[in-house]
């Protein structure tokens, strides 16, 4: 109750700020790393994700892999994320960074929303992820908690799903058609050129149906190299994350569709 | 010379006498409890009145702008960082209420050097899973009035804020047998636009409007003022539950 009941309303409603006031914000600022720490190795981003563009709007889908070093640790993590309403977060990298990271972003949507009467505009919430990641560099430069992540909204104003990728400083850029992120990566990055330059119809043009397919193909191929993109174990009964965002929101996939599609279309 | 016991007693009688008379015109406010949840609603002409806090809560407010801004952005406040430190299951109207806004409206009210907040609020919060919801007035003087809770006590279906003592009376006993849990969205509407205009026709103490009256007054008010209506929804498929009504769902209650 320090804040708002003695003095006028913060100028800035802004919740990694209101966090910062009162110490509790999770990501270290870059100043705060001790100096000289360029040249640490990076550690890789462990995992799968990958985010394109369809008919329907974006699709975004992970693996369920979580790895520290050569052990698996946990085989049902959820990388793809729901931030708001209309809003996706795919993460690569590591978890406790990612999760807060994700935590931080979701409630700045709403404090915003609630406390300024209005949805925060679109490139408010692209902006707002890459702070956080800016904000995180301190961590990145001591190669403890990078995070690399992917983000999809839907632009109400011109009405179509947008896609974002971002680098671990912050720097954010808009997809035309597909994004990925992860250790599996180069191996997905491929699969959607091709089936965007020579496939049957760009990515653009394909079904729900036809994206679900690829997305699981891809994810099965990456991680057919890649130890740390974890696969399909059909009899623990774990698939990966696939949602889509649209105009009407967000769609999970179920669990069931997810077995039907694998059992006829990928394996 | 209000080191005087006397002359602080005095100081605090006038402030508060003052803040009566300027709270005295504010546009009633209902919450009103219905089966998929909590509805609020007012009739206003210039201003917004009720407002997402959190998650499951929400308020409604009446007084200066300034104040009823600084309170709301407090609460928010409160409620976000125990959402984010902790989780959202830990927000809680009634700690809210009782640790955060009543003894700083209080301190505020008591040190007559410094400015009284001009603002009286109500708020609600929809109850979890087989829980009833709460209303909670607060005062500017940081007194709470509860529809339930501790003791036992059964939950009141509804909560209500006026600018007058004699305003909140009539309409609570305008609302005292609603069922608020079998009603349906229409429903509810229309009874908290009656407990609404009940409330706006009471400014005088003893006064009771008849049935002719207000029909007359629900008619009349609706024409020149616009309604505002929000429900927490136990339905949301998000858990924010918190959305103001369109203008077509209202329309669709009234006929």
């Amino acid at each position: 109750m320090e804040n708002g009941l003695q003095g006028p309303a913060a100028a800035v409603p802004d919740f990694a700020a209101l966090l910062k006031r009162q110490g509790l914000y999770p990501l270290a600022v870059a100043h705060s790393s001790p100096a000289g720490g360029a040249g640490l190795p990076v550690e890789t981003q462990a995992t799968t994700i990958l985010a394109f563009k369809f008919a329907g709007g974006v699709l975004m889908a992970g693996d369920r892999r979580a790895t520290a070093g050569n052990t698996v640790v946990y085989d049902r993590a959820d990388k793809v994320l729901e931030i708001d309403r209309h809003s996706l977060m795919a993460i690569a990298g590591v978890p406790a960074t990612a999760w807060e990271m994700a935590r931080v972003l979701e409630h700045s949507f709403q404090f915003y929303r609630r406390s300024q009467l209005q949805e925060m505009s679109l490139d408010g919430k692209v902006r707002a992820l890459s702070k956080l990641l800016r904000d995180n560099f301190g961590f990145v430069r001591q190669g403890v908690g990078i995070v690399v992540p992917i983000f999809a909204t839907y632009d109400s104003a011109s009405q179509i799903a947008r896609l974002y990728f971002y680098d671990a400083m912050g720097a954010q850029f808009e997809a035309a058609d597909y994004a990925v992120s992860g250790s599996g990566s180069p191996a997905v990055r491929s699969i959607l050129y091709y089936e965007n330059t020579w496939g049957k119809k760009p990515l653009r043009e394909i079904s729900r149906e036809e994206a679900v397919v690829l997305a699981l193909r891809a994810l099965d191929t990456a991680a057919e190299t890649d130890t740390a993109t974890g696969g399909v174990d059909r009899r623990g009964r774990v698939y990966p994350v696939v949602k889509i965002v649209s105009g009407e929101g967000i769609a999970t996939l179920s669990e069931e569709d997810l077995a039907n599609t694998f059992k006829t279309e990928v394996k | 010379m209000t080191e005087e016991p006397y002359r602080w007693v005095e100081a605090i009688s006038n402030r508060r006498e003052y803040i009566e008379h300027q709270l005295a015109g504010g546009s009633p406010i209902v919450g009103l409890t219905y089966g998929d949840g909590v509805l609020f609603l007012t009739l206003s002409r210039e201003r917004q009145k009720i407002f997402e806090i959190y998650d499951r809560i929400a308020m409604g407010a009446i007084g200066h702008p300034g104040d009823i801004e600084r309170l709301r952005m407090a609460a928010i406040e409160v409620a976000s960082t125990e959402g984010f430190t902790r989780s959202t299951q830990d927000v809680s109207l009634r700690r809210l209420a009782t640790f955060s806004l009543s003894p700083a409206l209080k301190a505020a009210f008591e040190q007559i050097y410094g400015p009284p907040y001009l603002a009286r609020m109500l708020f609600a919060e929809l109850g979890r899973e087989g829980e009833g919801n709460l209303f909670t007035r607060i005062d500017y003087d940081g007194t709470m009035h509860t529809s339930g809770g501790p003791h036992l006590r059964t939950f009141e279906d509804y909560g209500v804020l006026a600018g007058t003592s004699a305003q909140a009376a009539a309409m609570e006993k305008y609302l005292a047998g609603v069922k608020g849990t079998e009603m349906s969205l229409e429903e509810a509407i229309r009874t908290a636009l009656e407990a609404w205009t009940v409330g706006h026709l009471s400014r005088e103490e003893g006064a009771s409007p008849t049935a002719e009256e207000v029909a007359a007054a629900k008619k009349e008010q609706l024409a020149g003022a616009v309604m505002e209506a929000a429900v927490l929804e136990r339905s949301a498929r998000q858990a924010a539950t918190y959305r103001t009504l369109r203008q077509d769902e209202i329309e669709k209650a009234l006929g």
